[in-house]
Parts: C-alpha cells; structure tokens; sequence
C-alpha cells in the first residue's frame, strides 16, 4: 500500500503539472478540448491525493510498522479514534493531509463551476494548479510519508525491515479535540486558496472586480468557519490539556493561526462595500491576497523552526520552500495587479464621515492594526537576533497590552458600524439606534463600578458588551415588530421570519453576537486566580466558593498508558457538588507524559484542577486549582458565531407571503403606517 | 415612561445586578505574592515559549528550579531589579515576557501605536478625498486610469454574460 500511495501521488503530481501547463496553453489558444483536459486533469489530481492519503490511513490502522511515518506516529495499542489523528500529527503526513483538505476544495469548485464562468474557470484552474503543484512537490520530494525502514543488505541493496511496535503518537495530541481541531483550523487555511484563486483568476482576466465578488463569497465564508472553529477548539485544547490554566498564550502557532482570520474578518467587512458601493476593489484584492499568503506564513513559522513554539513541528529545512513559495506568490500577486490595475478602478465617493463606509474603513483599520501588531510582535524575537545579535522575547504580556485595547475599539465598531446608514447617517438616526444602548452600557458600567469592579479594561469591555447587545437587540426587535404586525406571529416566530429574509444580515447580527459572548468570557480572564497545595488524604483545599476534598490518590495501568490520579471531592457551601479526576498519563511506549485537567464549569467559573505531579520532598500529590470566571462563556460564544455563519450562508427566504397577505383587504394598511422607516430602508440590506 | 421603557430599564438593571454578582468578589482578594508578580514578567526557558509562573508542563524542570531560585532571591531581600538582571545575566534577553521599554525592545512597544495612527491618519485622508470628490471625476476616472469608459463597460458585460452565481 506505500508503494500504491507514493505512485498515486506521483502521478498526482504529473496531473497538476499537465492542469496547469494545459490550464495556461488552453487560455491562449482558447480550444475547449484544452480547456476540458485541463479541467479534467485537476479533478484527476485531486481524486489521486485521495487515493494517496487513503493508503496512509490504511498504513495506519494496518498497523504497517515498515513505514517511517507510521512507526513515528502509532503504536498497536493506540485506539481507532486516534489513528485518524496520527495522519496529521507529524511534519510529512499534515502536509499530505493540508493537500487532501486542497483537493476536496479544488474538486468542488472545479466540479461545481464545470460548466458555468467559461472565461473565468481556466484562470482558477490554473492558480489552484500552481498551489496544488507546490503541495505536491513537499509530497513528493521533500517530506513523503510514505518511506519505508531499510538496511543496507548484504548484497549492498537495501532491505525493509519491520518493526515490532511502532513509537506511540504525542501525549499532546490524544485528547479528542486534537482530532477535530486540526481538520478544521487546516480546512481554514486551505479554504481561502479558492477566494484567492478566483480573486487572482479575476485579475488575470481583466474581470473588472464585483464578479469574482459574488462567486466566492460563499467560499470565503466557509473557509472563515472552519478558521473560526479551528481556533477555538486549538484554545480549548490548550485548555483543556496543557494544563497552564488559560487558553490562549500567545504562542507564534497560535497567532499564524489569528493572522489570517483577522484579514478573512477584514475582507469579509470590505466586500460589502465593493458590493454595495463599487469601492474598495483594489483593497479588497489584496486583502485576499495578504490571506492567503498569511496561510503559507503560517505555515512557515510551524514548520520552519523560525519562532520556538510548544506546537511546532521538528526543526527542518523545509522553511525554505515555503519562503520560496511565498515569494512567488507576492510576485506574481504583485505583477498582475501592476499590469491589470486599470480594471480595478473604484467609484469611491463617500457622502460623509458618519456613515456604514466610514464605520467599514476603519473595521478594516482595526482589523489590520491588529494583524500587523499580532505578526511584528510574533517575528520581533527574529528581527532583534538579527539586529542586535541576542533574542528578545515577545510574550503573552506583550500581547495582551497591545491587543486589548485594539480589541475593545473593534467591539465599539462592531455595535456602531451595522446601524449607520449607507452614505449618511443623520442625527435622529443616531439617536434613536444608539440612544438607548448608550444609556444601557452606561448604567452598566457606573452599577459595576459603584460593585467594586476596579479592573478597568474588563470594566470598559462588559459596558461595550452591553452596548452591542443592545444595539443588536434593538434591530431585531425593530424588525420582528413590523413582521408581527403584517403577520400576527409572535415576536420569537417574527425574529425567525426576519432573519430567514435576509440571511446575510441577520446572521451577521448573530455572530456579532457570538463575538460579544467570546469578549464577555476574555473579559473574566482579569479576575483568574489559582493555588497550589501538597494535599494527604482527607485534607481540603479552598478556592473561591469552592472548597476540594482529597478523597483518594491512585495509580492504575491502562492499555495504552499507566495512570495517575487524584479523586477530588468539590464541594460548595459544604455541600457535595461532583467528584473531579484530574490525572497524569505516562505513556510507555514513548516515554512521555501528559495532563488530563479536570474542569468543572459553569457560566460563572470554572473550576480548573490539575494534578502537578507528586512532591520531591515528601511524595505527597501537588493539587494545582483555578478559578477562572466566565470562561465558558467563550465557548459558548464560537457555538453561536458558527451557528451565525451557517445562517449567513443560507439562501433568503422571500417576503412572498407575508406581503401577499398585507396586500389582503381585511389587514390591508398602508404601508407607511405599518413599516418603520427605518425597517422599510433595511429591508434587502446586508 | 412608557411598559416598553420600564421593562428595558428593569432588564438593564436586572443585567447589572447579575454581572455584579459575578464580580463581587473582591480584586484583589487573591493577591499574588511577589515572587509570582515578578515571575509573570520572565518566560519559562523549556523553549515552551509560556511565561514562566505559567509553565506547568509535567516534569518540566527548566521551570521549577527557576521558580526555585525566584524564591530564593524574594526570600533574600533582593529587589525585582536585582532578580532581574540576575535572570538576564543567566538565560539573556530572551527571558523577558515582554521585551523592556528601552534600546531596540523600545521598537516592538511603540511599532502597534505606530500603525494606528499612521493607519488613522490614511483612512481620514481617503475619507475627505473621496468626500470631496464629485460624481462626474469619479465616472471620468476610468479615462485618466488609461482605460476608456467603453471598454470598462464592455468589460462588465462581458462578465455579466460569462459568469453565473
């Protein structure tokens, strides 16, 4: 089967080569026959990397210990469940895993636009090609999955050898969200080579811009998802199994993950105008661009050994390739848009400084700042080796002093920027959208104060927090009154109605508002707090409202690994709530260990209790406990920008009924008295 | 005031009184003590890449004889200027959390402020031209940029024609 799959992407790769070299003869010669065999060879690529990555999960749970990558990355003793996750746990098999993710893209937008977009399908095709060829190439030449264990034999060939048992997959990485959070976070970064794809295809073509707009913004969407859901799940890992209390540190894999999504978040905001507006196209171009190439800087820095990172893949020289191929792609990205510019021409005029466009450019700003803040204080510890000769390093404290208030200006712009009107906002606008969401926050802020809450930038997030709920609650409602005038639905049912006509806006809203309820949690982080103690049996330790009981310390050997345990009593107001059974694992099979935290969590805190290892001094268990308050908070907050996402995605409902029946003589009114100005406006608005 | 009014005001309360509740706690009820002040502002040298009071990863030794000797220079009497640059003089630079506000580090701090204002200062720019700009130069703009007004029209047909959502 290695040898099936080395084959497969072999030729995969001769069928990347031939879409793109046929993808280029085909545009200038414009025959149809090129054009489908190019066509028909990107499919071809991409069901050989198919076959490919099928063969090293078959390695896998066939326990075919001849082969490098899976003596590295299994053991017999490994469950199922995280065999699957073998296949990205190591440099060469993410890296073929990150081109099948490309492949399912490349196929569906290839298979899905066969037929349609003629002039435009053979540009994309031949972009995906190039990036598909540079994957295939790693696959191939320099990081294969599939080499095989030899010897040199007797006779000077080399012989395979089997081995017995293979070295056991990362401690780190066997925990369940390590199976999900890798699809999803490389599912991001690979879904934005389509927008990048059409974006450059577009360009290439002299489309004039609004086209490519429309077809990808579905795309974009999707790949903004799986980068938002990978995100989140990678901070719950760390959560969850590192065991250092929090979930985001700051780390250089952390933030390459954030770059991107903050230029996705950008260019999903900006579109709009373009949409709208006709503005922007050039800005848009290159938002997409810069996406893209932060998804191979990324890449670059988890890979590349350039930035120390706990998430890192080993050291190697396949930084290179990457720097190689980033270069590339910023030439080429900069000589279309030097050649192909003129098509880009914007009718940018803005009617006043108070109005969506203004409230976009500087979203834009925000996010921008932000990226580049995030990337210069990533790659600092680099530059200053190179400047001053000796490393400086640049931590979460750093970040966080940088990054909270940028944030916090974001979460303003986030409650502002939906409720200003396109070109002009007036006074009585703002009034009656901000009015009372002002006064809300207010009387939120001054009540916490006045409570004793000191910490000033959580202060000023849960008063803006306030703010866009309101500002937010306030346009739903508006929107589900008129329904439920027109229909006689109720107000939930209303809501329902009103976000299912308009889809993109509405669950826009929701996101926004899942973004509220991540800042609500990111907030609490202010008021974390932890101990430690040496616990004997029967003795307790208290933190917050929550007192732990040791119960019993022991240790037990499991089929893959042998384990040590505290079982911990939590008790609040002296009454027993749960039972906890924080843990450490040792793997034998790779001499490593790892944390298995035990959390209990509730919208206001989670109790957070880490077994530390026994005392050197006395052999005694170290309880290491948080509280951490709100925390769930975010959690819960991804689940409703996901939910939000899926929203924006779906097809609008059309007003057909709801207007029929206006129309209707027994509730017949005319329409000025029945719909808000502000709602009559809107309706069709994103 | 109207029942819409009322019930938004007591909903508003009602937020405050239940946030409050979360935060009632006092701020400083779990003040850390100064050896876990000073060690937030040192990296853990396992090349975890966390900061050191942080680092709690299982048999990390790196981090527990650095605390240890954190300790000990807090039980000493030492200041945290002096533990500091005993901390420097042992691992380098690189032990900082947060790089210090002077020399080359004094870059890394003012480089995000940089980019705001200077980023400010290019979106007020382009928001007054694009506010002073009239409608017929932004429809003659097509003709200055090189290209007439036709063919970019032409253009758009043509993608009109070719592409399908």
């Amino acid at each position: 089967m290695d040898v099936f799959g080395s084959f497969a992407l072999l030729l995969a790769f001769v069928c990347a080569v031939y879409a793109f070299v046929g993808g280029i003869a085909a545009i200038r010669t414009r025959h149809p026959l090129l054009v489908k065999s190019a066509r028909q060879a990107g499919l071809a690529t991409c069901g050989l990397i198919f076959l490919a990555t099928g063969s090293l999960v078959y390695l896998f749970f066939s326990d075919s210990y001849w082969v490098a990558y899976v003596v590295a990355h299994s053991n017999r003793d490994l469950s199922t469940f995280y065999k699957v996750a073998a296949l990205w746990s190591g440099q060469e098999g993410s890296l073929l895993f990150w081109s099948f993710l490309l492949a399912i893209y490349v196929f569906s937008a290839l298979f899905a636009y066969r037929n349609k977009n003629g002039e435009l399908m053979p540009y994309v095709g031949v972009v995906l090609a190039g990036v598909q060829i540079f994957f295939l190439t790693l696959n191939n030449f320099v990081a294969s999955p599939f080499k095989v264990l030899a010897t040199p034999g007797a006779n000077g060939a080399l012989d395979i050898f089997t081995r017995a048992d293979g070295s056991g997959l990362n401690p780190l990485l066997q925990y369940p969200e390590m199976v999900i959070h890798p699809p999803n976070l490389y599912s991001g970064y690979t879904g934005f080579t389509i927008p990048f794809a059409f974006a450059l295809g577009a360009l290439l073509a002299r489309y004039p811009g609004e086209k490519w707009i429309h077809l990808t913004r579905k795309w974009t969407m999707i790949a903004w998802c799986f980068q938002t859901m990978g995100i989140l799940l990678g901070a719950h890992w760390a959560y969850a199994v590192l065991g250092w209390g929090g979930y985001w540190g700051w780390d250089p894999v952390e933030n390459a993950s954030l770059l991107p999504w903050l230029t996705g978040t950008a260019f999903l905001h900006s579109v709009m105008m373009q949409e709208k507006r006709g503005m922007m196209k050039v800005w848009n171009v290159w938002l997409v661009f810069c996406t893209f190439m932060l998804c191979i800087l990324g890449t670059l820095l988890t890979r590349s050994g350039v930035v120390s990172s706990v998430h890192a893949f080993a050291q190697s020289s396949i930084g290179d390739w990457f720097v190689g191929f980033l270069a590339l792609v910023l030439v080429v990205c900069f000589t279309a848009y030097v050649k192909n510019r003129d098509y880009l021409k914007s009718e940018n005029q803005l009617d006043s400084m108070v109005s969506r466009e203004s409230s976009f450019l500087f979203n834009n700003l925000i996010l921008l700042v932000s990226c580049i803040a995030v990337l210069s204080g990533t790659l600092f510890p680099v530059f200053s080796e190179w400047f001053s000769g000796s490393r400086i390093s640049v931590g979460a404290p750093f970040f966080n002093k940088v990054n909270i208030p940028i944030g916090l200006l974001l979460l303003f712009l986030t409650g502002v920027g939906p409720l200003l009107a396109w070109r002009k906002t007036s006074t009585d606008s703002l009034k009656r959208n901000f009015g009372w969401p002002l006064v809300t926050a207010l009387v939120l802020g001054v009540g916490a104060f006045a409570a004793g809450l000191r910490e000033f930038y959580s202060l000023v997030c849960l008063s803006l927090c306030v703010f866009v709920t309101s500002t937010i609650s306030m346009e739903f409602f508006r929107g589900a009154k008129v329904i439920r005038a027109r229909s006689g639905a109720s107000l939930v049912a209303s809501a329902v109605d009103l976000t299912m006509r308009n889809t993109r806006r509405y669950g826009g809203y929701i996101v926004h508002m899942g973004m509220v309820l991540i800042f609500v949690g990111l907030a609490g982080a202010a008021f974390n707090r932890d101990t430690q103690k040496e616990m004997q049996l029967g003795s307790t330790l208290q933190i917050g409202r929550y007192n732990l009981l040791l119960q019993s310390f022991d240790s037990k050997p499991e089929k893959n690994y042998t384990s040590e345990r505290m079982i911990v009593e939590v008790m609040r107001e002296g009454k027993p709530l749960m039972m906890l059974y924080p843990e450490r694992r040792f793997f034998q099979t790779n001499e490593q260990s790892g944390t298995m935290v035990a959390i209990y969590s509730t919208l206001r805190d989670d109790l957070y209790v880490v077994y530390a290892g026994q005392s050197p001094d006395n052999q005694l268990p170290v309880i290491h406990a948080y509280l951490n308050p709100l925390v769930k908070w975010i959690w819960l907050g991804g689940v409703i920008v996901v939910l939000g996402t899926i929203v924006t995605l779906l097809p609008n409902r059309r007003a057909v009924l709801a207007f029929s029946r206006a129309q209707e003589p027994a509730v017949a009114r005319p329409l000025g008295q029945t719909l808000a100005p502000s709602a009559t406006l809107r309706e069709g608005h994103d | 005031m109207t029942r819409r009014r009322r019930l938004i005001a007591c909903l508003a309360l009602g937020f405050v009184g239940a946030s409050t509740g979360v935060f009632a706690v006092p701020v400083n009820a779990q003040k850390t003590s100064q050896a876990k002040q000073i060690g937030g502002k040192f990296m853990c040298m396992c090349s975890c890449n966390q900061v050191l009071t942080q680092c709690n990863h299982v048999g990390c030794t790196t981090s527990t004889s650095m605390l240890k000797e954190l300790d000990q220079g807090v039980a000493h009497g030492d200041s945290e200027d002096v533990i500091t640059q005993a901390f420097v003089q042992e691992f380098g630079t690189k032990v900082y959390a947060e790089p210090p506000k002077s020399g080359l580090s004094l870059v890394a701090w003012s480089l995000p402020s940089v980019y705001l204002f200077v980023g400010t200062a290019i979106v007020i720019f382009v928001i007054f031209r694009w506010r002073a700009r009239p409608a017929p130069q932004i429809a003659a703009a097509g003709v200055r940029s090189g290209i007439s007004q036709d063919k970019l029209e032409q253009a758009r047909q043509r993608v009109a024609r070719e592409t399908e959502d």
